[in-house]
């Protein structure tokens, strides 16, 4: 059981690390008054642009790199449609998503075939194999690849970013009531474009991240709707980089759990009294295909609650979130 | 040019689609002095202005400050030049601190870098160009514009905490953290769109104390108003605006009210109306022992009782945040009770959900146009038929039918009176100036013919000739047997229009009277909780009202 918990756990920081980097950028974005709903999109070609990239060149970093490219030049699309022309946030960003899906599945064919050696994992200098022999957390929190690292390392990072530096004032302000940041001398339409191409980055790099060191192969398709989570996921962190991390590791989990659900089996001894009902009901909910709508149906649940939760508190939603602007309205 | 004046506006041009919003303006202010920009609404008052705050770019015309030529492409570049405004609508984020939202855009590095503050770097680390660039982006700091925020609040007498959030400030600490805005950027002119639209007359008093110490120290201010009477205690020269024209400049000690407002208007102002005498009906409003509690969950009415009349005009006095708003939206049905009943015109009411106000004939006017009196970037026809478009007259179940909707519009526009709208499917609501759309609004309501109408402020923003018009309709809806719940911080308005006058303090009514025999200091003192402390001394203390007891 030890080794199937220790096993579960690492590969929940990997499955994680996809909602981190995902949620992240939107979040970013989403913080700049734009909602980018083709996150999914924007993962497919991160993880499709990455894997060829280190097929070609041999090189997991330079794939990395062009994951996160692929992500914002597939952005540049939504903030030029969404900012410059005004168009809807939401038509435009599931337009996104097809897009996304489409040319890589149109063009991702070919490279199904190919294997590449991705991300490993790595440990601290010197105390890190000690660390990593710590039972059950060790490989977890210490053996791990670059990515999940990275990820990590972001969620503080934008946090301080958001409320700790000025940029991140005026990103919020823009997200918030553009007409009065522009009255501020605040640059609102670079502002935008910024926060909507950095979060193309962070999905470009969520879905490198998991063709390059979660899955370390190419399927057409591989995101399986993860984009979508990450999207549900700033709702469930109210906008906020702390929470998004909870929600992430959340839903890594019940991830993992979906891919390690063969090697489970739990039932009751047959004379325990209703054996002919509960171990019938274990078998279908440990049913591999019913597993795969955990997470989805965790998303309904989250959101709801959510959304409940929400209508006490202050809403946290940033108050010009879909709305374009322009100075004079003429 | 000869002796030209600290700021020059020199023949500006500013067309929207089918208005001339600015027609060749031109516009001289002096350091040190309040000068005043009037017009009636729709003049093109805010236009000029934002044309000056870079928000809007002219089509013909130039800006001289201190005799440079200005090109202003964004309110940056305004800023930059020295020019600082306070908007007709507040320009906050409710959410920031009042520091985050006064240093927004001025880019304040954490203290570790600044070059004046306190710091352990060396100062050649500080200066370096590199690090400055990264700092101002990537840092922030609040603490050395927090100290000079404070300082700023003393010197002029404001009580602002800049580390309080926005939505916890009242409209009058709103209105300061706005002008504080503008001297944190050091500002030489001064632009206040409508500053004292929201402001009790205390508050107002206030405002114009600081406006004097500011001009003492050579700032120059341009102030916009609609209330004549601040125009002749504050500003010292008067510009006014006609359709997007200047009609003249003049010096205020030598013109009267009356000038004034003939000049705006083009023809002679009623200050007065007349109001005749009207058979009081069935109540159409019972309010008994209302208690609710305001959008932070606080009690702010604690047992209401208030019965208005068919015919009768029942005038609510109070410094605001003393309940009104709560008032007003429990009597139109869209605040919940926590205890108490409503009747409606003998329906009981409470708990029903606004729809069925609207459907028992009850009008509202809200205090916040913007937010609640429209849909903003819907066109001025969907706003006008809002209310009514489920009549027969608009189409069955299945279709509306557009035509008869569009032509309804233009009725209303037409009998209001509301001007800039180009063509009502095109012309949004919020494009409208700001007392355009409280006539639309006011239009709106009254149109339907309402037995209650509970009105929040309705001539807040509005110039004079509209005031005098809105009147006239309010009492011609009362002589046509609607009972009014006026509600509004312009006690003259209140003695004008009421047949009961009610003071609400800390949401309760603490004193009734009529307007024939009101005190004006009396209702001051009992609207400031005064009375309460004094009563002792008071008179005759007046029975706390009930409601019950109101005399023809
Ligand atoms: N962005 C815009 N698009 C189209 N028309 C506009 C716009 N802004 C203002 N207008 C029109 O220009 C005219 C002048 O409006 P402005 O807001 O300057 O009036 P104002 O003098 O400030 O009035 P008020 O006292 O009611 O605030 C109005 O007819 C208005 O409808
Ligand atoms: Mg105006």
């Amino acid at each position: 059981m030890a080794g199937f918990l220790g096993g579960l756990l690492n590969a929940t920081v990997s499955a994680a690390t996809v909602f981190i980097l995902a949620g992240l950028g939107e979040l970013i974005s989403e913080r700049a008054g734009v909602l980018n709903l083709g996150v999914e999109g924007m993962m497919l070609s991160g993880a499709l642009g990455g894997f060829i990239v280190t097929v070609v060149t041999g090189s997991t970093w330079l794939g990395l790199f062009a994951g996160i490219v692929a992500g914002m030049a597939l952005a540049s699309i939504h903030a030029f449609l969404c900012i410059s022309l005004k168009a809807n946030q939401v038509i435009s960003g599931v337009m996104l998503t097809l897009l996304g899906t489409g040319l890589t599945t149109f063009y991702g064919s070919r490279w199904v075939e190919n294997s590449i050696d991705g991300f490993s994992q790595v440990t601290v200098p010197l105390v890190g194999q000690y660390l990593v022999d710590i039972p059950v957390i060790g490989t977890a929190l210490f053996s791990n690849t670059p990515t999940d690292y990275i990820a990590l390392a972001l969620v503080p990072i934008t946090w301080y970013f958001l409320n700790h530096s000025n940029m991140g004032l005026e990103l919020i302000s823009v997200g918030e009531d553009p007409e009065m940041a522009d009255t501020m001398g605040v640059a609102v339409f670079k502002l935008r474009y910024l926060a909507v191409i950095i979060g193309g980055g962070f999905a470009g790099a969520a879905g490198a991240h998991l063709s390059l060191a979660f899955s370390q192969l190419w399927v057409p398709g591989m995101t399986a709707g993860r984009g979508w989570i990450a999207v549900a996921l700033v709702i469930f962190a109210q906008w906020t980089p702390s929470r998004m991390l909870v929600g992430a590791y959340l839903f890594g989990m019940l991830d993992a759990l979906q891919l390690r659900s063969q090697a489970l089996s739990f039932s009751v001894g047959a004379d325990t009294p209703l054996a002919g009902i509960i171990n019938p009901t274990i078998d279908f909910l440990m049913n591999g295909q019913i597993m795969a709508t955990y997470p989805y149906l965790a998303t309904i649940l989250v959101l709801s609650y959510a959304v409940i939760k929400t209508k006490s508190d202050r809403l946290a939603v940033p108050s010009a979130l879909l709305q374009s602007y322009s100075r004079e309205t003429d | 040019m000869p002796e030209s004046a600290f700021l020059e506006m020199q023949n500006i041009l500013k067309e929207f689609p089918g208005v001339v919003a600015n027609d060749h303006v031109d516009l001289q202010v002096e350091r040190g002095e309040i000068h005043g920009l009037l017009g009636e609404n729709g003049a093109g008052k805010s236009t000029l202005m934002k044309i000056l705050y870079g928000l809007y770019s002219q089509d013909e015309g130039d800006i001289y400050l201190d005799g440079r030529r200005l090109e202003l492409d964004s309110p940056q570049d305004a800023i930059d030049a020295g020019i600082g405004m306070v908007h007709q609508h507040f320009q906050l984020i409710p959410r920031l601190s009042v520091a985050q939202n006064v240093v927004l855009g001025e880019r304040e590095p954490a203290t570790l870098f600044r070059s004046d503050g306190e710091s352990r770097l060396p100062e050649a680390v500080r200066s370096n160009g590199v690090v400055q660039a990264l700092a101002r982006r990537f840092s922030l700091g609040l603490d050395v514009p927090t100290q000079r925020i404070d300082d700023l609040a003393d010197q002029y007498g404001f009580d602002i905490d800049a580390t309080a959030k926005i939505w916890e400030l009242d409209v009058g600490q709103q209105q300061r953290v706005e002008i504080l805005k503008a001297l944190y950027r050091d500002a030489d002119l001064l632009i206040l769109d409508e500053p004292t639209a929201v402001l009790t007359p205390a508050e107002a008093e206030r405002l114009f104390d600081s406006l004097e110490r500011l001009t003492e120290e050579g700032l120059a201010i341009i102030f916009i108003t609609h209330k004549l009477n601040e125009v002749q205690s504050v500003v010292d020269r008067v510009t006014i605006l006609r359709e997007g024209k200047n009609v003249g400049t003049a010096t205020v000690s030598e013109v009267t009210q009356a000038d004034l407002a003939e000049m705006m208007v083009g023809r002679e102002v009623l200050f007065n109306v007349e109001k005749d005498g009207v058979e009081l009906g069935e109540p159409v409003l019972q309010l008994q022992n209302i208690h609710a509690d305001n959008d932070r969950g606080i009690e702010s009415l604690s047992g209401i009782d208030l019965t208005v009349r068919a015919g009768e005009v029942v005038g609510i006095a109070g410094v605001s945040g003393n309940g009104q708003k709560e008032l007003a939206e429990v009597a139109a049905g869209l605040r919940r009770l926590t205890d108490g009943s409503i009747t409606v015109g003998g329906t009981d009411l409470t708990g029903a959900k606004p729809k069925r106000f609207v459907n028992n004939d009850v009008s509202f006017v809200p205090e916040d146009r913007l937010r609640y009196g429209c849909a903003e970037d819907l066109s001025v026809m969907h706003n006008a038929a809002m209310k009514e478009f489920t009549d027969e007259r608009f189409g069955s179940q299945m279709g509306l039918d557009y035509r008869e909707l569009a032509a309804y519009a233009e009725e209303l526009v037409e009998e209001f009176d509301v001007r800039g709208v180009r063509d009502v499917t095109e012309t949004n609501a919020g494009d409208l100036s700001g007392g355009n759309l409280q006539k639309l609004i006011l239009a709106r309501e009254l149109a339907r013919d309402p037995d209650l109408l509970v009105a929040n402020q309705p001539t807040r923003g509005v110039d004079v000739g509209a005031i005098e018009f809105i009147r006239e309709t309010l009492l011609e809806q009362r002589t046509d047997g609607t009972g009014i719940v006026l509600l509004s911080e312009d006690l003259d308005e209140i003695t004008d229009l009421s047949d009961r006058i009610l003071v609400i303090y800390e949401g309760e009514f603490v004193y009734e009277t009529t307007p024939e025999a009101a005190d004006r200091d009396r209702i001051g003192l009992e609207m400031t909780g005064g009375a309460s402390t004094d009563a002792a001394t008071a008179e005759s203390p007046q029975p706390i009202a009930t409601g019950q007891d109101g005399e023809p």
